[in-house]
């Protein structure tokens, strides 16, 4: 254990170059990363390179499978598919990292602060999760929306909000661990001050659960954004995200397959990249693993 | 009855905790195909159709959880399902013709003139807890509907009763001057304000039903909305059924009522009624043998239904139409011209062939062609190079200025594809922005009646067979009027020019000079004539189809040797 201190002590090579040389050797990661990057830099170019216009309807087309004119086929309103997944990706994958953000930054600090500070304040602050917890979620967005108005962005924070309360309780979770092991107690009597220890020690330790708690945050804040949007809460029509592309595609899966399947297809292949550098990046940034 | 949520698939959102909702979604996107397989599986075995075959019980999708189930409150069609079954007027009618059939009253009279009315009620007839009903029940009904502070959006079915305008406008305050006299016990008198070729259709909506005074009074005052008489436990009944069950957004159930005067036609037990939001998910139930009958069908379903010749599709004229409302009030939908722009961009032939897909008809008038031999007039069209002039004369040349404006529906999947097919083409055509906003089917009601709204869906079922069932909707401050439009001409065709009109033909073209103005002012804009469309499992037996699309449920049963729903599809 006190080789870790001491490697940051020597500031040879710090935490983050270690992980990044060790993230290269994970083949299945980089390709994660490819893949978000690539997405990422689709949905940036989207407005530019759409085949079509997201909300441009050729009613007598009507549903059409896949063509030559469009790929992926168009929906029932005759509006082409990729063109409306590319749309969806910019709303989806913004709604994702945004929320996600927002629930980690929110639920980390929390959960680190409660765990690491302990006794009162910790019975405090966690009854408080509890009682969010017990507060009907719908509800909560709800008065949001009607207090601040319908807004996208609103929205990506609202879920957020909403999101932290699991992440608070995990980080909590490992930083009492955390707290009672040896390299602390260590840490202090080398007389570290407590921001140093939380920033040095505590944090890097909990980045394992929370990277990957944060993989999965980020697909069940976008089927959360579908679900808030077909109530009306969310996006609105003509526009479009994965989510409720889906959500619409279940609807006729057996009339027009296609309709489900692609954009299915792409939340896929988003989930995967990111389950994939996600594992990457825990293996790669836990402190216990690196010891090489 | 009124307004309908159903007309396609409705999808949604059972309001159920979002959790489980959230879940219901997640496992329906990445298991569909599972679900499919094990829902098709369960059909082989024992399910409620079968059993319910066997026990008499039928299960209906109702689309939506009722709004109420006071007959003086409710204003929609899956609250007069449960509402017709559960109560009965003076007179009901044929599920096939619409002939008025004797109900509580075995028999009537009427005065030469046809404005006296007298209604003999049967001795035999009860309450569902055993009291008798009597002639006073009605006069105290309707003395209870015509309250102001109840606020019934139906108050207008009366206005065909002499001084029930007056009395409902507080003109007079004595409710002795209304048309409504008990002569003894059994024997009601009706005067009429004028003859009136409907009277006997509109005793047989639930706005004129009675209810049950003490329960009423045992829970709070006759005049209070929303009190809990109608609740399970609670309500006392004269229809052939009485409530014994109502979970919120689950089901509503009712069973026979001993008391029933004509408890022996009545050949089912019980009936559940499911408020199935999502038509998609309906018709999945329908299949597996949950459901002996859908309130809907998705709209892509149909062409593989028809195409399969599959006998449990039943699609019917329907004496509805689907129209959008336009707030009045606002300054930019103010304009007749706006909204006349609005109406001719509309591309309706388009809607109906590839969006509803279910023989829907194309209309620009209010009142269903053919309605008693009645055509309304209409010089609207589909003109989109007009409707731009239109808009520039109204101060809007190109859209530019035209605030963004919203769109209203109830949460349904059709009719939000019909919101974006429309949202798009007045972009398109017009060049103005449009938002959609989706609200559930109580609060949309609610919003709706309050005016909080732009632009809103909507939809109106005859209440019974006669244009005046749709125009008399647009009076002035009418409960059901909601776009804040008025005109005396109007009002004054429909309430004093028709009623007196001394023979059908003048009686229309009345009608018709009175749609003429409602049409040129456009508070509305109408997009098409309905069609029914349901399953219907093949074990119902003795259900009429009717234009109303209204169901009996006491001659209704169910023959259990008539194999399963639907088929494979």
């Amino acid at each position: 254990m006190d080789a870790s201190i001491e490697k940051i002590d020597e500031a040879g090579s710090s935490l983050w170059q270690d992980a990044w040389v060790k993230l290269r050797k994970n083949r299945l990661a980089i390709c994660g990363l490819v893949v978000l990057l690539l997405l990422g830099l689709v949905s940036l170019l989207t407005p530019w390179i759409a085949p079509y216009g997201y909300e441009e309807q050729n009613l007598i087309l009507g549903a059409s499978p896949p063509s030559a004119e469009h790929w992926l086929g168009t929906d029932i309103f005759g509006r082409d598919m990729l063109t409306r997944i590319m749309y969806g990706g910019r709303v989806s994958l913004t709604v994702g990292l945004i929320a996600t953000a927002v629930a980690l930054m929110i639920g980390v600090l929390w959960g680190a602060t409660a765990g690491f500070v302990g006794g009162r304040v910790d019975a405090v602050m966690m009854r408080l999760v509890d009682i969010l917890y017990a507060l009907p979620f719908m509800i909560f967005i709800v008065l949001l929306m009607v207090v601040f108005g319908r807004n996208i962005f609103l929205l990506f924070f609202a879920i957020g909000a909403v999101e932290w309360l699991t992440m608070a309780r995990i980080v909590r979770g490992q930083v009492m661990t955390l707290r009672k092991q040896e390299f602390v107690e260590a840490a202090y009597s080398l007389g570290l001050s407590q921001w140093t220890i939380i920033r040095r020690h505590i944090i890097p330790n909990t980045l394992g659960p929370v990277i990957v708690y944060t993989t999965l945050t980020i697909p069940s804040v976008m089927l959360l954004e579908a679900f808030l949007s077909f109530l009306g809460l969310g996006i609105q029509p003509p526009q479009s995200s994965w989510g409720l592309l889906i959500s619409y595609g279940v609807e006729t899966m057996e009339e027009f397959p296609w309709l489900l399947i692609f954009p299915g297809l792409t939340l896929s292949i988003t989930l995967f990249a990111l389950n994939f550098l996600g594992d990457g990046l825990r293996d790669a940034l836990d402190p216990r693993t690196s010891k090489d | 009855m009124s307004q309908t949520t159903a007309y396609q698939n409705h999808k949604t959102a059972t309001q159920s905790s979002s959790t489980h909702t959230t879940k219901t979604s997640t496992a329906a996107l990445l298991f569909g195909a599972v679900m499919m397989v094990f829902l098709s599986g369960c059909g082989t075995d024992e399910t409620n159709v079968s059993k319910g075959n066997e026990t008499g019980t039928l299960h209906w999708g109702n689309g939506t959880e009722p709004q109420s189930l006071d007959p003086h409150i409710a204003t929609g069609v899956p609250e007069h399902h449960i509402i017709s079954s559960i109560m009965e007027g003076l007179v009901t009618k044929d599920s096939t013709t619409l002939e008025p059939k004797p109900g509580v009253a075995e028999s009537w009279e009427i005065s030469e003139d046809g404005r006296v009315y007298t209604f003999h009620l049967r001795h035999d007839a009860r309450w569902s807890n055993g009291d008798p009903h009597t002639a006073e029940d009605y006069v105290w009904s309707w003395w209870r509907a015509l309250q102001p502070a109840l606020g019934s959006l139906y108050a207008y079915m009366y206005y065909a009763i002499d001084n029930a305008q007056e009395y409902y406008e507080g003109t007079i305050t004595d409710f002795e001057q209304v048309g409504v006299k008990a002569l003894d016990e059994h024997t009601l008198q009706v005067t009429l304000e004028n003859p009136t070729p409907y009277f006997l259709q509109l005793l047989d909506h639930y706005s004129l039903f009675p209810v049950h005074r003490p329960t009423l009074e045992k829970f709070g005052a006759p005049d209070e909305r929303g009190t809990r008489w109608t609740y399970e436990g609670n309500i006392v009944t004269n229809g052939p059924f009485q409530l014994t069950e109502w979970q919120i957004n689950r089901r509503v159930v009712v069973e026979r009522n001993p008391y029933y005067w004509d408890r022996d036609t009545v050949r089912l037990n019980k009936i559940i009624f499911y408020p199935t939001e999502n038509a998609v998910s309906e018709e999945r139930m329908f299949r597996s043998g949950q459901l002996h009958y859908t309130n809907d069908i998705p709209a892509d379903k149909i062409p593989v239904y028809k195409e399969s010749g599959d006998p449990t599709l039943e699609i019917a004229p329907y004496l509805g139409t689907y129209f959008y409302r336009i707030n009045t009030n606002l300054a930019h939908l103010k304009d007749p011209r706006v909204r006349r722009a609005l109406a001719m961009t509309i591309d309706r032939e388009q809607i109906t062939e590839r969006i509803t897909k279910a023989g829907q008809i194309p209309t620009y008038a209010l009142t269903p062609p053919g309605t008693m031999g009645y055509y309304p007039p209409s010089d609207l069209s589909f003109d989109p190079e007009a409707a731009r002039k239109l808009l520039a004369e109204a101060g809007y040349p190109n859209g530019e200025g035209f605030p963004v404006t919203e769109i209203l529906y109830n949460t349904n999947e059709g009719h939000r594809k019909i919101a974006v097919a429309i949202q798009q083409m007045w972009n398109k055509y017009l060049n103005i922005e449009i938002q959609l906003l989706n609200q559930e089917w109580k609060v949309y009601l609610d919003s709706e009646s309050a005016g909080d709204y732009q632009i809103s869906r909507a939809s109106w079922i005859g209440d019974y067979v006669d244009p005046n069932s749709f125009l008399d909707m647009f009076l002035c401050g009418g409960g059901n009027n909601r776009t804040g439009w008025c005109n005396e001409e109007f009002d004054r065709l429909i309430l004093d020019e028709a009623p007196t009109a001394k023979t059908h033909a003048k009686r229309l073209e009345i009608f018709t000079q009175a749609e003429t103005i409602l049409l040129a002012d456009l508070p509305i804009i109408p997009i098409f004539t309905y069609t029914s469309k349901h399953l219907v499992s093949p074990a119902i037996k003795n259900k009429g189809t009717n234009l109303l699309d209204q169901t009996m449920y006491k001659e209704i049963y169910l023959e259990s040797d008539s194999g399963s729903n639907g088929g494979d599809n």
